[in-house]
């Protein structure tokens, strides 16, 4: 699938977005938003903020975005964060499970984070209300701090699949190369 | 003190704001920063969102305008917009003084009394020379209109662009002073500035590469987006330059005054700047 924006080249960048492409060509996220620098200068370091290191483990919000990204069918989304669930320690099967559209708690033997599964697949596929019987799991096993990080986590995760599906973002050739060597292209 | 009160929430900022009223123009100079031409999109300003920034502009303590473009005297409400403007604080507009007509010359009438300066570009005391990256013709245009606009009681002011100013030939300048001079206008009111190396430049190899670093962080708004000065909004190839955008919002007025505060605190002091372009 072709982009219909092209990330703003390196030369261009504009001033907000310049700490950026410090390194040269930031990641296609980035890299488009920078047409709006404006938007760029909030929304990166509020994405940095809800999906890098939190309260919550990272392997917690790894299974919370890699289980939307799949049932937002985000294409971009999916392959990158199969590579960041298997540098936080999710084995494939739990990885092949939660990219999977089907059911995917049986894959985890910890209580809460079959929770957490079924926590995600309410706000991905649900419309509404939350069930209650998932909020109240939900509830058992979390703090209300925690259950606020990761409802964002998985919220934030369900906007970037839409901006990185809409637009069509390619995934780096490195991630691809990754997924190639796991067998999970 | 809010920034909406105190008048130097501008910090290091420049105190005029800019506008490119539109990017159209009748000419087609070898050195034009934004490829601007008659056949071009005009992407102009509206009235209105000039009059709402310098409004607002004057709120958070801008104190004098600057019109460029394009030609902004092909912008059919210029003159109506540069009344309003000049009635709040000083309006500069940079032309290249060959849209004068009778007829217009008879409506700039109604800036009697206000603080109008018209900054007009003339590089060469030969016509011939000069005409050459200005287009056949310029010159007589422009020698004849400064009488006429000075008559009005616009202030004129002369920019000269050369390829290497601090090279240029005395003589030539020499010439070039006594000539401006015996239009009426002083020696201070003409500036000579090098050629950058932006929009059509950049394909007639002509001019010197400069950064962000190289200017003193004049708010510049265009129908694009807001730019760090009026050396930003640059067209190379049909495509905008992006490198000194600071935002696409324009209004409110706020937005891109922020930003461009938070981008000018991380760059040099303006007196700093190696080129002191202006």
């Amino acid at each position: 699938m072709s982009s219909i924006v092209a990330p703003v080249a390196p030369d261009q960048a504009p001033l907000l977005a310049r700490p950026y492409y410090a390194n040269g060509a930031p990641g296609p996220i980035a890299g488009t938003m920078a047409h709006v620098p404006e938007l760029l200068d909030v929304a990166m370091p509020f994405i940095g903020a809800a999906l890098g290191p939190g309260a919550v483990s990272a392997r917690l919000k790894e299974i919370a975005v890699l289980r939307a990204s799949a049932l937002l069918e985000c294409d971009y989304c999916v392959r990158s964060h199969t590579v960041v669930a298997l540098d936080e320690g999710l084995v494939h099967a739990e990885v092949r499970a939660l990219r999977d559209s089907g059911p995917a708690e049986d894959a985890f033997t910890v209580d809460r984070e079959r929770a957490l599964v079924a926590w995600v697949d309410e706000l991905a596929t649900g419309r509404g209300a939350v069930d209650p019987v998932v909020e109240a799991r939900m509830a058992e096993h979390f703090a209300a701090a925690e259950i606020v990080e990761l409802t964002l986590v998985t919220t934030t995760t369900m906007m970037l699949n839409r901006y990185c599906t809409a637009l069509g973002l390619p995934v780096s050739a490195t991630v691809a190369e990754r997924l190639s060597a796991e067998g999970l292209a | 003190m809010s920034a909406d009160t105190d008048p130097g929430a501008l910090g290091r900022l420049g105190s005029r704001l800019w506008f490119y009223s539109n990017y159209h123009c009748n000419l087609q100079c070898s050195y034009c920063l934004t490829e601007s031409a008659p056949g071009v999109a005009r992407r102009q300003l509206t009235a209105d969102q000039i009059r709402d920034a310098a409004r607002d502009g004057r709120e958070l303590g801008f104190d004098s305008f600057g019109i460029t473009g394009g030609e902004p005297f092909l912008h059919d409400e210029l003159i109506e917009i540069v009344a309003d403007l000049a009635a709040q604080a000083p309006t500069l507009i940079l032309s290249n003084a060959t849209v004068f007509t009778p007829a217009r010359l008879r409506r700039m009438e109604a800036w009697a009394g206000l603080p109008v300066e018209i900054q007009i570009s003339l590089d060469h005391p030969e016509p011939d020379v000069n005409d050459e990256m200005r287009g056949p013709g310029n010159f007589r245009k422009v020698v004849e209109a400064i009488p006429r606009l000075i008559d009005l009681g616009i202030g004129v002011r002369i920019a000269t662009t050369l390829e290497d100013p601090e090279n240029a030939d005395p003589d030539e300048m020499d010439r070039l002073c006594a000539l401006h001079r015996s239009l009426g206008v002083p020696d201070s009111h003409h500036v000579v500035r090098p050629i950058i190396h932006r929009g059509r430049a950049v394909g007639n190899t002509l001019g010197r590469d400069v950064v962000f670093d190289d200017f003193e962080p004049e708010l510049t708004l265009t129908a694009d987006g807001a730019f760090a000065t009026p050396f930003g909004p640059t067209v190379r190839g049909g495509r905008l330059d992006t490198d000194l955008l600071v935002t696409r919002a324009t209004a409110p007025l706020s937005v891109p005054v922020a930003a461009l505060m938070r981008a000018a605190g991380e760059a040099p002091a303006g007196d700093d700047a190696r080129t002191g372009i202006r």
